[in-house]
């Protein structure tokens, strides 16, 4: 049986390099992937708890699903507007895309 | 048909103002024979309504009947009406003058515009007038009051094409709704601590000492100064002259029967309440004579026909709240009703003046008008005689009971100051009558042009001289058993703690009322008899200041323009000023410039670069995490 920290720590790191990813990356599919990163790292966390405090029952298993498919249509949704973004800019550096000022 | 249909008679005549308004101007004639029905049919009803109150019991009734209008939790609102000797004796005035006044009007106002919306608003007036003295609670008779105040508006400003007539009818609405705030404050006062509205209810708890005495002196007074704003009396005096703007059977209406009495019938009423605390009688008295002795002198320098006679009427209200403030509904009620039938003889007398002169009403272009117009000079000599209260004309004998009863209950001091007002009210009289039908045409003109009234016009002069001539003789038991009355008039109305009076022939106060009236005629007809101006001139000139201040009125207008323009208009500056500068300025912009520069400094934080909103949310997180940690030790 795996610890719950050795989880936790994989979620903390996992979390800290999809955080680095959004914040230091320019690249607009570089930033989703941070954001895909920090999400799994999130729904590691749900599977781990909900297993450490109820062996039984799948609850956070179900929410890591819920987590998946959200992030599916997000992703979806994010690589239409990059594609859009780049067709519009032959760009797909976020910096360049600031118009959403006052 | 018993007293319990005595509300009938105020139903009868709204029904017509409801026909008249909607339907008037298509009916012939203007729909004035459906009005002078109405209150035809108010006026004989009357009498059946008159011979069951005085079949039942003592003939003293009161009667009352009431249901319930309606209902907030656990308080009812009954309404009822209430019929007592002071109900008959105004129902008596106020169909009798109406019905003349209607009869009047037909000849007064014909090819005037608007003729149907005229007689609509007269039986309104009429209808008003008589739920107010029928109504047994405040509520009831503050809506009647209310009313009567709307009639007299919406007649004073009949010409509404005429500015002047405008701004008249404005003043008496004003002016008169400054007095019923007053009413209004005091009925809430007696209501809250009464809990009932019904007039006999609250009588019965202010004798039994229920009310604290300050509380009810101060409701009182505010009742009274409803009284005051109606009745026109000194300080509110000044709406009652210019209401003169009207159409002169309105005058007639309004100065007998309708609206002005409403302040003195209201004192009466409340007679037994004013008497618990008696200091409000002295102040009914004092502003009774203050009144009376202020409008003699005003009506001196008048020139106006009406004007004089609004004068006096204001004065002779006077003396009936100084009657009422000697604690004697009797005498007080007894001069408004012979008073209602000698004013509204004058009014209309002066109505058929100017339609027999064709519109000329100042008396510096009239005079020696008696034969051309003999039924108008005859009646208005008539009318004029029981003014000064020259016996045995009805104002005579009233006259006569409020200085009884004064001398009673004041003595001496207010005796000789009505007394003196009794002497300015002959004389202006006289004056009036020799200055408007006796001497020298002044302007031969109007005088060629001028003939006598039509018969429906002539028709009601000679009833109302025939009633100033007799109503006085009311007075005496034997008239009064013989109409089949308990006795004479001091028999029928009184009041309960004091008992039926019965009335005695003082030689005394008769003779020194005569030599009262005698003496402001002979003044008067020395002055102006024959036409001749010379004498009355050169009292003018003798002191310009004092006939200036006559002629203006003792200033009040002025006085009360310089109020609204010093003090109203300087306190609107005031507020004005802090709107601006404080609550708009500071307050409403200024906020929004608070607004606007927050939000032109804050805006840079919007840099549209992704990053750093990543950036800030990251951040955000990291500080409620931190926070979280802190919190939790």
């Amino acid at each position: 049986m795996v610890p719950l920290e050795n989880y936790v720590a994989l979620s903390g790191i996992l979390f800290a390099l999809g955080v680095y990813a959004v914040l230091a990356r320019r690249n607009a599919i570089l930033v989703l992937m941070g954001i895909e990163l920090m999400l799994n790292a999130v729904s590691l966390n749900f599977a781990a708890f909900a297993s450490y405090l109820d062996p039984d029952r799948v609850t956070g298993a179900v929410f890591a699903v819920f987590v998946i498919t959200v992030a599916a249509a997000e992703v979806g949704l994010a690589l239409a507007i990059v594609i859009r973004l780049f067709r519009l800019r032959a760009t797909s550096n976020v910096d360049e895309a600031a118009e959403l000022k006052w | 048909m018993g007293a319990e249909q005595a509300w009938l008679l105020a139903a009868i005549p709204a029904g017509a103002f409801v026909v008249l308004a909607l339907f008037g101007r298509y009916l012939a004639r203007g729909g004035d024979w459906l009005g002078i029905a109405a209150i035809a049919t108010s006026f004989a009803l009357f009498f059946p309504v008159l011979a069951d109150f005085l079949s039942e019991g003592d003939g003293l009734g009161p009667f009352t009947a009431a249901v319930e209008w309606t209902r907030i939790g656990d308080f009812s609102f009954p309404m009822g009406i209430f019929v007592d000797p002071i109900t008959i004796v105004m129902l008596a005035v106020i169909t009798t003058v109406a019905f003349m006044v209607n009869i009047f009007s037909v000849g007064y106002m014909k090819g005037e515009p608007r003729y149907w919306w005229f007689f609509a608003v007269l039986q309104l007036f009429a209808a008003s007038m008589i739920l107010l003295v029928l109504a047994d609670n405040l509520l009831l008779l503050y809506i009647a009051w209310e009313l009567v105040g709307l009639c007299s508006f919406l007649l004073i400003g009949f010409y509404w094409e005429k500015r002047s007539a405008v701004e008249a009818a404005k003043k008496a609405f004003v002016t008169t709704r400054i007095g019923d705030v007053g009413l209004l404050i005091g009925i809430i006062l007696l209501w809250r601590e009464a809990g009932t509205f019904n007039i006999q209810e609250i009588l019965r708890l202010a004798e039994e000492g229920h009310f604290g005495h300050t509380y009810l002196l101060v409701a009182m007074l505010f009742i009274f100064i409803g009284a005051m704003g109606k009745s026109a009396q000194v300080p509110f005096h000044v709406w009652l002259p210019d209401a003169m703007e009207g159409p002169t059977p309105v005058s007639a209406l309004i100065h007998a029967a309708t609206m002005v009495v409403a302040g003195v019938y209201l004192v009466n009423r409340m007679l037994p309440a004013f008497e618990v605390v008696d200091e409000t009688l002295l102040v009914i008295t004092v502003v009774g004579l203050v009144t009376a002795i202020l409008t003699g002198f005003m009506a001196f320098a008048q020139t106006d026909i009406k004007k004089v006679l609004a004068y006096s009427t204001v004065g002779q209200l006077g003396f009936m709240f100084v009657a009422a403030g000697a604690g004697a509904p009797e005498a007080s009620m007894f001069h408004l009703m012979t008073h209602a039938f000698f004013k509204a003889l004058l009014f209309l007398a002066a109505g058929s003046v100017i339609i027999g002169t064709h519109h000329h009403q100042d008396m510096n272009e009239l005079g020696g008008l008696w034969k051309r117009m003999p039924i108008t000079g005859t009646t208005f000599l008539i009318g004029s005689l029981a003014l000064a209260g020259v016996p045995p004309l009805a104002g005579f004998w009233s006259k006569d009971e409020i200085l009884v009863v004064l001398d009673k209950q004041w003595g001496p001091w207010a005796v000789s100051l009505l007394g003196f007002a009794a002497i300015l009210t002959a004389f202006y009289t006289t004056r009036l009558f020799i200055r408007t039908f006796l001497g020298q045409p002044r302007d031969p003109h109007i005088a060629e042009h001028t003939t006598e009234t039509p018969p429906v016009m002539t028709g009601p002069l000679l009833f109302l001289a025939l009633l100033s001539v007799v109503s006085g003789l009311v007075v005496f038991h034997e008239v009064g058993t013989a109409l089949g009355f308990p006795g004479g008039f001091g028999e029928f109305v009184f009041l309960p703690s004091h008992g039926p009076h019965g009335y005695e022939f003082d030689a005394a106060f008769a003779g020194a009322s005569v030599v009262l009236a005698l003496l402001g005629i002979f003044t008067s007809g020395w002055l102006y008899w024959g036409g001749r101006l010379d004498r009355s001139t050169r009292l003018a000139e003798w002191q310009p200041r004092l006939y200036d201040m006559l002629v203006n009125k003792f200033y009040f207008d002025e006085l009360y323009q310089a109020a609204i323009d010093y003090g109203i208009l300087g306190f609107s500056y005031v507020v004005s000023w802090f709107d601006r500068y404080v609550v708009n300025d500071t307050g409403v912009d200024g906020s929004a410039q608070v607004t606007g520069y927050a939000g032109f400094i804050l805006k840079h934080l919007q840099s549209g670069r992704l990053p750093h909103y990543a950036m800030s949310l990251a951040l955000g997180v990291v500080v409620l995490a931190v926070a979280g940690l802190v919190m939790r030790g």
